[in-house]
């Protein structure tokens, strides 16, 4: 049988194999580095240990979501020249998606808890707390949006539409929040400009980026899978319908 | 194509005239949440005045999300979607036609919502044009965001959960942008009301551009 | 509470919830592929891959 030849490509492969233990390996790494052998900062204390896994994540997160809108950008031109070319591209973009929430959501929670120790306060109306949380609901909504019966055509091109212009809104809500209102601290690494964060805090951060982007391509590839496999599935359960239709149909004549 | 956006916003604000969906249900409704506003604030008079421009906002973004549901059910409910789909009508004039029929009737429903805040909440209005200016842009904002998302939950089963879903994050910045504005239109807040007026039209031209490109592929079958 | 137990808290959580989600995204995939009857040889060896997950 065909199926069963490409089948083990869907489980499991030698590199995601490789790749799942790295990710292991690296977070388990990340986790010394930065709860034991990082120093405590001068201002923030112990508390700066979160921004290992927050300012990552985040990274992670907007990764993610570019992905997606690649991804469906992809897919919106092939599909139509082709329509069965584009289905990569669909799943990709929505396990990005995904895995992109999944991160969205640590941000979020470690950015609270951050902020109770820090400001004192969980919660800031400031504009990137404010976009975040934009953020996290519009891809809700997009993953809502894939899970709804309908036909899988249909319903990947409206998400491809749906991925692209909520990622071409993340500047609008960036902006207008931030207008509104900011309180913030700068960014913690960004080009051209010296790190505010130095040393072995700045390499750990570093770090601490790699070893959660191993860890999320690991994660989408097997989301990747999933997707597939679903697929797969519903296909042979409509072959499999329409067959015990024909065989009805068959014994009653 | 000027003359086919025109055959749509017709055809959709003629099927509104019939139905009255807007004025009879929508408006009232939109002026009861203005009534449970102030019940929510304890009818705090210097509360309801600082934010009337917000809360007028958000009774619109409520009305709106239903005209934009209705706005759609029509197109579905019968199959209508398949004789727009096979008229010689292009998708961006469909587009921009839906849009324009959402744009009267949104702006129906502010007509009657403008007037309540100002009695309901004693507010007055210091900058008239500025608070014109911010009503149509924010509105044109609603008109073709709402004509967008719409078609995105378009003749699926749980469109009524899913569209305020998908809308309100989208309409975020607007619902921001409009309040701000208002506030300076009614003198409630000094502050850079254009700017936010200004944000509402970019917000409104990004989102037509998009709509122009995009609405072809929400609408396409199988 | 303390800058320790929080940041023991955002640390915990995080793992928490990404053992969590690595778990089902595996097992999903793997309750499917039985399914449709393949990918069977290839589960021991990622189960004991997840299981390592949760102990980060």
């Amino acid at each position: 049988m065909p199926v069963a030849n490409s089948g083990a490509k869907m489980t499991a492969t030698l590199i995601t194999r490789v790749l799942g233990v790295s990710a292991l390996a690296a977070t388990g790494l990340m986790a010394v580095l930065g709860l034991v052998i990082s120093p405590p900062d001068v201002v923030q204390g112990e508390a700066v240990r979160m921004l290992y896994i927050h300012v990552p994540s985040i990274w992670i997160a907007y990764g993610g979501f570019a992905l997606t809108s690649i991804s469906s950008i992809l897919f919106l031109r092939r599909s139509r020249r082709r329509p069965d070319q584009g289905r990569h591209y669909d799943r990709l973009a929505g396990s990005a998606a995904e895995v992109g929430v999944v991160f969205t959501a640590i941000t979020l929670i470690t950015g609270m808890l951050w902020g109770k120790v820090t400001w004192g306060t969980y919660w800031q109306w400031d504009a990137r707390l404010t976009t975040t949380v934009l953020l996290f609901v519009t891809y809700l909504g997009y993953l809502a949006l894939r899970r709804l019966p309908a036909e899988p055509a249909v319903r990947s091109r409206r998400a491809a539409v749906m991925a692209l212009i909520s990622f071409i809104n993340v500047p609008i809500v960036h902006y207008s929040v931030d207008w509104w209102r900011t309180l913030h601290q700068k960014a913690s690494l960004s080009v051209g400009r010296r790190p505010e964060i130095t040393g072995e805090m700045y390499w750990t951060l570093l770090y601490s980026a790699l070893a959660v982007t191993i860890l999320a391509t690991w994660l989408i590839i097997h989301r990747y899978r999933v997707i597939r496999l679903e697929e797969l599935r519903d296909e042979e359960g409509l072959e499999a319908l329409i067959a015990s239709r024909l065989n009805k149909d068959f014994g009653s004549h | 194509m000027l003359a086919e956006i025109f055959l749509v916003a017709r055809k959709d604000l003629r099927v509104e005239r019939r139905a009255k969906i807007a004025l009879g249900q929508v408006a009232p409704l939109a002026l009861l949440i203005l009534m449970v506003f102030a019940f929510a604030l304890d009818a705090n008079t210097s509360l309801l005045e600082r934010g009337a421009g917000g809360l007028y906002w958000l009774a619109v973004l409520y009305g709106g999300t239903l005209l934009i549901q209705r706005s759609f059910d029509v197109e579905t409910d019968d199959g209508n979607m398949d004789a727009l789909r096979m008229s010689a009508i292009g998708m961006p004039s469909l587009f921009l036609g839906k849009a324009l029929a959402l744009f009267v009737q949104i702006t129906v429903l502010e007509l009657i919502l403008g007037p309540g805040i100002l009695l309901l909440y004693n507010v007055g209005v210091v900058d008239w044009v500025l608070l014109i200016a911010a009503a149509i842009a924010g509105t044109v904002a609603f008109s073709v965001c709402g004509v967008l998302w719409g078609a995105m939950s378009a003749g699926l089963r749980v469109r009524a959960t899913l569209l305020p879903l998908l809308l309100v994050p989208v309409l975020a910045p607007v619902l921001l942008a409009g309040s701000r504005a208002f506030e300076t239109a009614l003198g409630v807040r000094a502050g850079a009301g254009w700017t936010w007026a200004g944000l509402m039209f970019v917000i409104a031209a990004v989102h037509t551009a998009l709509g122009l490109g995009a609405f072809g592929f929400l609408l396409e079958e199988g | 509470m303390s800058e320790v137990a929080t940041v023991v808290a955002g640390w915990g959580i995080t793992f928490v919830i990404l053992a969590t989600y690595s778990i089902w995204v595996v097992f999903r995939g793997k309750g499917i592929g039985r399914e449709l009857g393949i990918g069977e040889t290839e589960q021991s060896d990622l189960e004991k891959d997840v299981g390592t997950i949760t102990d980060s």
